[in-house]
């Protein structure tokens, strides 16, 4: 009998009391010399087949037990319809402790303690779930602590990425709505224009995020599953991670880790209707409250929404047993040496102690020239050069040759880039040219004065900076930029919103800049006046949602007095621009090719201005007017006539414009890619469908609410 | 079996509570809501809190009841424009401004300005205009703030009298104050009221208070009299009863618009201004009632 219980789970109860109901003498099998499991297999196939053949089972038994003693088998019969009605009950109370759970947890089941969590459901309401038997929590994002763009107002709740906190509004609905997460761009329209910043070699091919969100919750759990509720066109995000630095306790952070809990490749979801995303999520050794969601959504056709972000997890370190053991992979192995190997790298002195080293020569390395190896270690990523600089005297001098880091982009790195780190890098980047140090530095990692003496060292040839999203900033690091790098063309200040105004001061010095954004800033009319009497070399300039400014349409005249080399502007939600200031504008710059003017609701199309811009720009290839309502016939058909360069086009939003003037717009610009319809009251699906048909270089975007 | 413990808890409960005074506890509104829209024919299936060209919302944030009503101005319809979407917009918005905590208790008007301006932040070109009043019971500090632009209101009833009222805002004979998004181009002809436009106020509350929240469908066709001679019949402050009343109220009154020789308010106010008319008047009918009572869990 006890061979048998060990071959039954506790998952085939039935089994077990079966079994119980027909022992076995093991001294019988034994005696035949049978192995005693090979016997009990057959038994059991035969108490398998169900308990009607139990009488054949019997017989069996007294063949095996060769004891054809009438009296024992007649007590064998009598005993057998009691033992089955003990095993019944003993069936039925094993059940019942199942059930319970109290048995399954002793047992130490998985199955039990998965079902047990199935078992309850979410919770609605509030930012902390239901809690179920197996200690799991949900819960929803509490707060929305930071972000790299979105395309709503600042003072709104339509398209901010406000709405991810709190429980979902809109999902399992799909559709463009108002209660949804939206960012600023997508799909690859932006990369292409001029005005983005070229791209920086050396970036890690397993770094795909163009932008970030950092939502903290209530509790700190160890996280057992992510879920990520996309409303519409999915499939943008490419990296979870989570923080050990609980955003709401009172003590400052001591020692801040981000962990990868997922991150793969920017996809594309077949249909853009909703769905949850629940990636399969690592082990993580400590509780955490914060994620950190990083997107890409240069493979969607349109702007991806999210609604909420749910985060499952048990308040005590959980036994291993509950998550699946990863596969251990060497991407994996050499991911976690990326995050560290900067910090590796700055605390290992690559110099040898020992003054004595043979030498012995370097082989066929000697008989290579430098500038082969140099090229040859110019394909290595940051991290890997580091690693390599320890190799050996002849690459240390190669990887920490400043000819390699003409441009460094530590953005890639922006979980583990400390002080100390650019204290490293120092001597190696007296001749560098082009830094992105977007997305670093927060929560303590740098300060700025460990970023103005790096600076110092190593800013005096810099062309181009970008330092989007650095928090760390203040005042006295515009200052030393504005003082150390008098050649910069190229700055970067998007969304730093903790920059306080009169910091922006500093940026007027800097008389070369050639591309200037300053996207989400607080930068205030005074200040943008004077940067732009003094950079008079403007070609890019970015000004969206730049909400301190009252009066653009001063700025604009001011544009077009001094910077007459404008190619593109971008004034998504100026709220103060006329037409006054557009005619300006358009008389001043006419070598404007881009021109967002996206929500700037106090332009109107009756006073005749979207028409004299397109006269005046003919050179133009972008024109965004979204949500502009009073964009008409009339409008775009002038510039069909008068923009043949039109690459790019938005008129979302608008009752009046009809199918025959977009069929003429079509017509007449050869070289149109993208055209955003959506929303637009006479112009139906239809309408869109036969376009595209007619027209198959264009893009035709027309989103819908249901 | 209770142990000294729970025995000694709920008599120290018991003292404690004869002994406080009663401004100690949280008041909450009870709301129940109930009209018809104008026109039957027209059978589409709208969600709830929307009746005919009328919504309204019932929401409540930590410790703060929010009730609004919006009247949708049927004029549009003669352009094209389905008056419904702006008014149930409007108050949608303003039910996901309360819930998520972007007001603060005691200026309702800001609810009002914030939820049209998102009405403008919304991607799709919404069109019309609606009249707006807004209830905010801040439970703590027992005071009702109130604002209203039109003639839609309220009325507040202790006692079997009317304590409060809010007054009407018309421009000319029915054609009240209302926030309109226009067409491009016919921002001047189109009449458009910024929120600032209403009025609003603030007063205590007792418990016991029944607050009437209604669109003019209410107010045109029923007399005070009459309204107060319903609510007397409301005895038990439970919603069940509430709704009960709401329902009585709003199917008088339904009753009285289509009755063709009754003197209605409207009419009465007709008369005066000079036109010889008789009747009730027939419009979308929006009622919320609701009770002030102790706040329970």
């Amino acid at each position: 009998m006890g061979i048998l219980v060990q071959r039954y789970t506790y998952g085939s109860a039935c089994e077990l009391a079966l079994c119980i109901a027909t022992p076995i003498d093991p001294l019988a099998l034994c005696s035949h010399n049978i192995s005693p499991n090979t016997k009990a297999l057959e038994i059991a196939k035969q108490v398998r087949g169900g308990a009607g053949r139990t009488t054949e089972v019997e017989k069996e038994w007294v063949e095996v037990g060769g004891l054809a003693h009438p009296l024992f088998s007649a007590c064998c019969r009598s005993m057998f319809p009691m033992l089955t009605l003990l095993s019944m009950f003993y069936y039925i109370c094993l059940r019942r402790r199942c059930r319970s759970g109290s048995r399954s947890e002793a047992l130490g089941s998985r199955r039990a303690v998965e079902l047990a969590q199935r078992a309850s459901g979410p919770a609605g309401g509030g930012s902390v779930g239901g809690v179920s038997s197996g200690g799991e929590l949900e819960q929803y994002a509490k707060e929305v602590v930071d972000f790299s763009s979105h395309y709503g107002s600042e003072n709104s709740m339509s398209y901010t990425m406000w709405n991810l906190a709190g429980a979902p509004n809109v999902y399992p609905s799909s559709g463009d709505f108002t209660q949804t997460a939206v960012f600023r761009t997508y799909g690859r329209w932006w990369e292409r224009c001029p005005s983005a910043g070229a791209p920086y070699r050396r970036t890690p091919r397993s770094f795909h995020s163009r932008d970030f969100l950092e939502l903290a919750f209530e509790e700190p759990v160890y996280p057992t599953a992510v879920e990520v509720l996309e409303t519409y066109h999915p499939g943008a995000v490419v990296q979870i991670l989570a923080c050990s630095l609980n955003p709401f306790s009172q003590n400052p952070p001591t020692d801040v880790r981000w962990e990868v809990l997922w991150s793969g490749e920017p996809s594309k979801a077949l249909a853009p209707q909703s769905r949850q995303f629940s990636p399969s999520i690592r082990h993580l050794s400590f509780p955490t409250n914060l994620l950190r969601v990083e997107v890409n959504s240069s493979l969607l056709e349109y702007y991806t929404e999210l609604d909420a972000v749910i985060l499952r997890g048990v308040r005590e370190r959980p036994m291993l047993a509950l998550y699946k053991i990863p596969l251990i992979d060497m991407n994996d192995l050499s991911d976690g040496e990326d995050e560290t190997a900067i910090g590796i790298g700055s605390q290992r002195h690559p110099q040898a102690g020992d003054g004595k080293y043979n030498n012995t020569g370097n082989g066929y390395f000697d008989k290579l020239p430098y500038e082969l190896i140099q090229l040859i270690v110019s394909h290595l990523t940051v991290p890997d050069l580091c690693r390599l600089a320890q190799s050996c005297k002849l690459l240390q001098q190669h990887c920490c040759d400043p000819l390699q880091y003409l441009q460094l982009s530590l953005q890639p790195y922006w979980a583990t880039l400390t002080d100390a780190s650019l204290v490293h890098l120092q001597p190696r980047c007296v001749l560098l040219q082009r830094l992105n140090m977007s997305w670093t530095g927060n929560r303590g990692a740098l300060t700025s004065n460990g970023f103005c003496s790096f600076l110092k060292a190593c800013g005096q040839s810099l062309v181009s900076l970008e330092l989007s999203c650095c928090h760390f900033l203040t005042e006295a690091s515009l200052e030393v930029i504005s003082q150390t790098c008098p050649g910069l063309q190229e700055l970067n200040l998007a969304s730093c919103d903790r920059l306080q105004p009169q910091a922006f001061s500093h940026v007027a010095k800097l008389n070369s800049l050639r591309r200037l954004v300053l996207y989400r800033t607080k930068i205030e009319q005074t200040a943008l006046l004077s940067i732009l009497t003094f950079c008079t070399e403007l070609q890019h300039l970015n000004l969206g949602s730049c909400v301190r400014i009252q009066d653009y349409d001063v700025v604009a005249s001011m544009l077009s007095v001094r910077c007459r080399r404008l190619r593109s502007l971008d004034l998504w939600r100026c709220g103060s621009l006329t037409e006054r200031g557009l005619a300006e504008l358009a008389a001043g710059c006419p070598l404007l090719e881009e021109l967002d003017l996206g929500w700037c609701s106090t332009l109107q199309s009756s006073s005749g201005c979207f028409q004299r811009l397109a006269r005046r720009l003919p050179r133009l290839r972008k024109l965004f007017l979204t949500a502009n309502r009073t964009v008409c016939d009339a409008d775009v058909e002038e510039m069909a006539a008068c923009c043949p360069a039109l690459h790019y086009v938005d008129i979302l939003g608008t009752r009046m414009v009809s199918p025959a003037s977009l069929r003429k717009l079509l017509q007449s610009c050869p070289n149109l890619k993208l055209v955003d319809v959506s929303f637009c009251s006479q112009i139906d699906t239809r309408a869109v469908q036969e376009l595209s048909a007619l027209f198959p270089n264009v893009a035709i975007k027309k989103s819908f609410t249901q | 079996m209770l142990s000294v413990l729970s025995y000694g808890r709920i008599v120290a409960r018991a003292v404690l509570g004869g002994l406080s005074q009663t401004d100690g506890r949280d008041y909450s509104l009870i709301t129940a809501s109930c009209g018809f829209g104008k026109d039957f024919r027209k059978g589409i299936l709208k969600k709830g809190m929307c009746y005919g060209d009328d919504a309204c919302f019932i929401a409540r944030h930590k410790s703060v009841d929010v009730l609004g009503v919006a009247d949708g101005v049927g004029g549009w319809r003669d352009y094209g424009v389905d008056p419904s979407q702006f008014s149930a917009t409007l108050m949608r918005t303003c039910e996901r401004l309360v819930k998520e905590g972007r007001f603060t208790p005691s200026n309702p008007v800001a609810i009002l300005t914030s939820a049209y301006y998102e009405l403008l932040q919304n991607k799709v070109p919404l069109l019309g205009s609606s009249t707006a009043c807004i209830v905010v019971l801040d439970r703590r500090s027992h005071r009702l703030h109130t604002c209203n632009l039109g003639d839609s209101g309220f009325l507040v009833v202790r006692g079997g009298e009317v304590v409060h009222r809010s007054d009407e805002q018309q421009h000319y004979f029915n054609t009240p104050f209302q926030l309109s998004i226009a067409p491009p181009g016919a921002e001047g002809v189109v009449l458009s009221d910024s929120p600032d436009a209403a009025d609003s106020s603030s007063f205590d509350v007792q418990l016991g208070d029944i607050i009437l929240t209604a669109t003019d469908g209410l107010f045109d066709n029923m007399p005070d009299y009459m309204i107060l001679q319903e609510l007397k019949k409301l005895k038990n402050t439970n919603y069940d009863s509430i709704q009960q009343t709401a329902r009585s109220i709003a199917e008088q009154a339904h009753e009285l618009a289509y009755d063709p020789n009754y003197m209605s308010p409207f009419a009465q106010f007709a008369c005066d201004n000079g036109l010889n008319v008789r009747g009730g008047k027939p419009d979308d009918i929006t009622v919320l009632l609701s009770i002030v009572a102790e706040y329970t869990d």
